[in-house]
């Protein structure tokens, strides 16, 4: 092989890392009172100390809790081999009673090389679970229960959260569950009963942007000093990284990144996609990238199908904004055109187009997905009286509008007088 | 009980526990002001000073008062407080088998042998167990009361209790069979159960179901039946909308010649007057016990009982106080009051190792502050409570993006004044975008309003509706208004924008 161009190779590499969740969220690890630290503590304690013990992790969709779970559960299993086993249920496939004791029998005969039958009873079942919480009681090994999507456990009966919790109110088994879920008042949702033997620890994952994403970048996008890359690339490399992120432009776009969502798989998102924009023949990322990145992230579809349009197109778009603005009580094609007539009428410079010329940008605008039919029954009448509806909002088409090359001036003032 | 006696002379006494009412906060509100009081940042403290006196405000008053009113003159108050824990050594919370002999103590499933503050009950129900089983006759009692109020364990201690007193008074001690109702995958199982311990050689026939034949056993006179005693845990699970099953249990201890002793657990007080009322027509109600919620003296008893068994003093008096105080006024269930203990058992350790970790004033101190830091003071315990009462909302808002919390913003104006319970998306749009005009912040679209609602549903602030047409989608919150504004309320632009 020839020489490789050590920006690909960089490029690789901060690419990886970013896909690799693992690696991410090793980084809360470091700190001192972070929740993977806490997590860790609670689940060791109680396997070292035998007793049982139940948490529940908070927080919105995307921020990291199902990883800083299974990195704990790594690196507990790497300390403390065969004192821990693990069982992992979903409340979107495993929120029925029945479904749940035989998927926790199967994950448990997989484990420990028993035979599974498929044919086991509810009562089976049952039973099957108390005595391997026995068993594992008396050799000293832990079991963990990992229950995502816990709010969906707690709908019906609760029979599988009451008798699991209830099985770790007796000294003979030694268990752990770690409820995941994204609802803040999950544990409110609790029966009394099941909510009296949850032991009421919640760990919450709150993401606070702003410097623990710059120290997140950092992570991230250094390169190592142990990869194969040369190594004054590599100082380079990270000293223009260092200085690009302790810029204010950089905080600038960040703080835009997070106006809409600040939870970590967005940041990480937007992170693989400024990457991907590396200029490779420069060897090194800049402020140009990560600019580039955020419209990428932050698409909007109207906006672009916006750009594409045409003038008659952005006419009858107006023409309908007029019409939903004097809340008329049906909107369809033929009183567009009345509407788009009116116009004409009292502005000369707006042009004339003959009416299955209109029709034809009608309907490309319908495809197009900026304006679409009320209801979906009437097929059988023509795309003229149907009514119809705009699909976006007043705002996204005055943006439209200036952002569009050569829009007349006319259309900018009918949008200014109504807005 | 001797060692009961000795603690009423605790000098908890009135000027104390008055101050200690004053500053305790009370139930659960999910206004974090009061809780503010007590400091949360606790766990991150940075190291306490040389004499040992908290940062937080409300523990610093105590403390005065318990000095002025003991007279003290700055040593530690165990010296005065406890005469009998004088002899106990003090716990290293660094040690760890220390550490696991206080946490197994205090574990919820650690069996007790000595069960306290229940004797009342355990009697009644033994004396009418030890009724029936001399008499030979049936009867059905109910058991009922909040969760964690200690009836299960009362009923384990009433069966050994029964075993010890068959065996001295020579009686034949009868079956006793401990059924879950949760566990049953058919409510009809519960006959099953019963007629397959009685009567193990029988086969069940199959043309009668097991309830048809334990009423045909029970109607005629069979020499030499044993009793059976069965234990029915969490009653409720077999309430139908007939109500058939429970009322077929409780009757089966009605017939002739029944032999079956019946005791149900379960939550609710009135079950045997909502759900079997025809039995009080025949006469034949259930007697019914209920088990208390604790009160804040019979939890400093049980939690005092627990630490007996290890010889060190974790707690300090007035932390065990505080702690019981708070969940007698909140619930009274003894699962909360112990998972509070362990909970600031373990602020205490990381506390400590946060200390070990700065390492240099330890040499310094005196050996008897060194003692009193290692145990469990009332700042701990304040922390641990206000860690199991208080709700994530708050902190959840504070830490939410802008446009989110914009959302929230322009929902909590939208509904002021009472009127309006829940609006539409595209209402919710306009003052979203009015709301985002008065700031110059660009409004994002429709759509992206509608996934960050969706967001904001999926963790409980707000509920969305199902709806063809995304902007006539129903919108409520399920958050209190006030508790948005509170959170919000750091922000200028929220602060002007709400009032």
């Amino acid at each position: 092989m020839g020489v490789e161009n050590p920006a690909e190779v960089a490029k690789f590499i901060i690419r990886s890392r970013i896909a690799d969740p693992l690696f991410v969220y090793s980084y809360f690890s470091q700190l001192p009172d972070s929740n993977y630290s806490k997590l860790k503590y609670i689940i060791s304690s109680s396997v070292t100390e035998a007793c049982n013990n139940s948490v529940l992790l908070l927080g919105p969709r995307g921020c990291g809790k199902t990883a800083v779970l299974e990195l704990v559960l790594e690196d507990l299993l790497k300390e403390h081999p065969d004192m821990i086993s693990v069982v992992k249920l979903n409340g979107l496939l495993h929120s029925d009673n029945n479904c749940a004791l035989k998927e926790i029998a199967r994950q448990v005969c997989m484990e420990h090389q028993l035979q599974f039958s498929k044919m086991a009873s509810f009562d089976e079942n049952s039973k099957f679970l108390l005595s391997i919480l026995r068993e594992c009681g008396l050799a000293h090994k832990t079991i963990v229960f990992v229950l995502e999507e816990f709010d969906l456990f707690t709908e019906g009966k609760q029979r599988l959260l009451y008798s699991l919790l209830d099985a770790m109110q007796s000294v003979l088994s030694q268990a752990v569950v770690v409820g995941v879920s994204c609802r803040l008042d999950a544990d409110q949702l609790l029966e009394k009963r099941v909510r009296s033997r949850f032991s009421h620890r919640k760990l919450l994952f709150l993401s606070s942007p702003g410097e623990d994403f710059h120290r997140l970048a950092e992570h991230i996008l250094l390169l190592p000093t142990d990869s194969r890359l040369p190594n004054d690339f590599r100082a380079s490399f990270n000293e223009k990284l260092l200085n690009i992120l302790a810029g204010e432009e950089f905080k600038r776009v960040v703080d835009q990144l997070c106006y809409s969502d600040s939870t970590v798989s967005h940041l990480l998102r937007f992170l693989f996609c400024a990457v991907c924009h590396m200029d490779l023949s420069s060897g090194s990322l800049s402020i140009k990238n990560f600019k580039s990145a955020l419209p990428s992230i932050q698409r909007q579809p109207k906006q672009e199908a916006l750009k594409d349009c045409s003038i008659l197109q952005l006419h009858l778009l107006v023409c309908m904004k007029r019409l939903e603005v004097k809340e008329v009580e049906l909107c369809n094609f033929n009183s567009i055109m009345k509407e788009y007539k009116r116009i004409r009428d009292s502005f000369e410079t707006v042009d004339y187009y003959a009416r299955n010329i209109c029709l034809r940008a009608f309907e490309h605008l319908l495809q197009r997905g900026l304006v679409s039919f009320q209801d979906s029954r009437g097929q059988g009448q023509s795309a003229e009286f149907r009514p119809v509806k705009l699909l976006i909002s007043w705002h996204e088409l005055q943006q439209g509008l200036q952002s569009f090359p050569s829009c007349p001036t006319i259309l900018h003032k009918l949008m200014a007088r109504e807005g | 009980m001797p060692a009961f006696a000795a603690l009423r002379q605790f000098p908890s006494s009135d000027p104390t526990s008055e101050t200690i009412v004053a500053v305790t906060p009370r139930k659960t509100r999910l206004r974090s002001d009061s809780d503010a009081a007590i400091g949360s940042p606790l766990r991150k403290s940075p190291r306490l000073g040389k004499e040992g006196t908290p940062h937080s405000s409300p523990t610093a008053s105590i403390r005065k008062c318990l000095k002025t009113s003991l007279n003290l003159s700055g040593s530690p108050q165990k010296k005065q407080l406890s005469e009998d824990f004088v002899e106990r050594q003090n716990w290293n919370p660094r040690d760890e088998t220390q550490r696991r002999a206080v946490n197994e103590a205090l574990h919820v499933s650690t069996a007790q042998t000595n069960v306290v503050c229940r004797e009342n009950e355990q009697n009644r129900i033994l004396d009418f167990c030890k009724k029936c089983i001399k008499e030979e006759k049936a009867g059905s009692l109910y058991v009922c009361g909040c969760p964690g109020t200690g009836k299960t364990l009362s009923m384990e201690k009433v069966k050994v209790m029964l075993a010890d007193w068959a065996n001295e008074e020579c009686i034949q001690y009868p079956d006793v069979l401990p059924i879950n109702c949760t566990s049953l995958a058919n409510m009809n199982d519960i006959f099953s159960k019963i007629f397959e311990q009685n009567h193990s050689g029988k086969k069940r026939s199959r043309y009668t179901s097991s309830l048809q034949q334990l009423q045909n056993l029970y109607s005629q006179q069979t020499p030499g039946m044993k009793m059976i005693l069965v234990i029915a845990d969490e009653l409720d699970y077999l309430i139908t909308r007939d109500r058939a099953v429970l009322h077929d249990l409780f009757m089966l201890t009605t017939l002739p010649f029944s032999k079956c002793i019946l005791l149900g657990v379960a939550n609710a007080i009135d079950l045997a007057d909502r759900f079997i009322p025809k039995l009080r027509s025949l006469n034949c109600k259930p007697m019914v016990i209920t088990f208390c919620a604790y009160s804040k003296d019979q939890i400093i008893n049980i939690l005092q009982e627990r630490l007996r068994a290890v010889p060190y003093t974790v707690f300090q008096p007035q932390a065990l106080e505080l702690c019981a105080r708070k969940v007698a006024a909140a619930s009274g269930d003894m699962r909360k009051a112990l998972a509070v203990c362990r909970s600031a058992i373990e602020i205490l350790i990381g506390d400590s190792m946060l200390s070990s970790l700065d390492g240099t004033e330890d040499q310094h101190k005196p050996a008897e502050n060194v003692s009193m830091s290692n145990q469990v003071r009332i700042d701990h315990v304040a922390a641990a409570l206000s860690k199991v009462y208080k709700s994530p909302v708050v902190d959840t808002i504070i830490s939410l993006p802008q446009h989110q919390q914009i959302i929230l913003c322009s929902a909590v104006k939208l509904f002021r004044g009472g009127k309006k319970k829940d609006t539409t998306l595209g209402e919710l749009n306009k003052y979203y975008v009015d709301v985002c005009k008065s700031t110059s912040i660009p409004p994002v679209g429709i759509l992206e309003l509608s996934s960050m609602c969706g967001v904001l549903d999926d963790q409980g602030i707000l509920k969305l509706g199902q709806s063809r047409d995304d902007k006539l989608r129903r919108v409520t919150l399920k958050v209190d208004g006030a508790d948005i504004v509170f959170a919000l309320q750091g922000v200028r632009f929220f602060r002007n924008c709400l009032q």
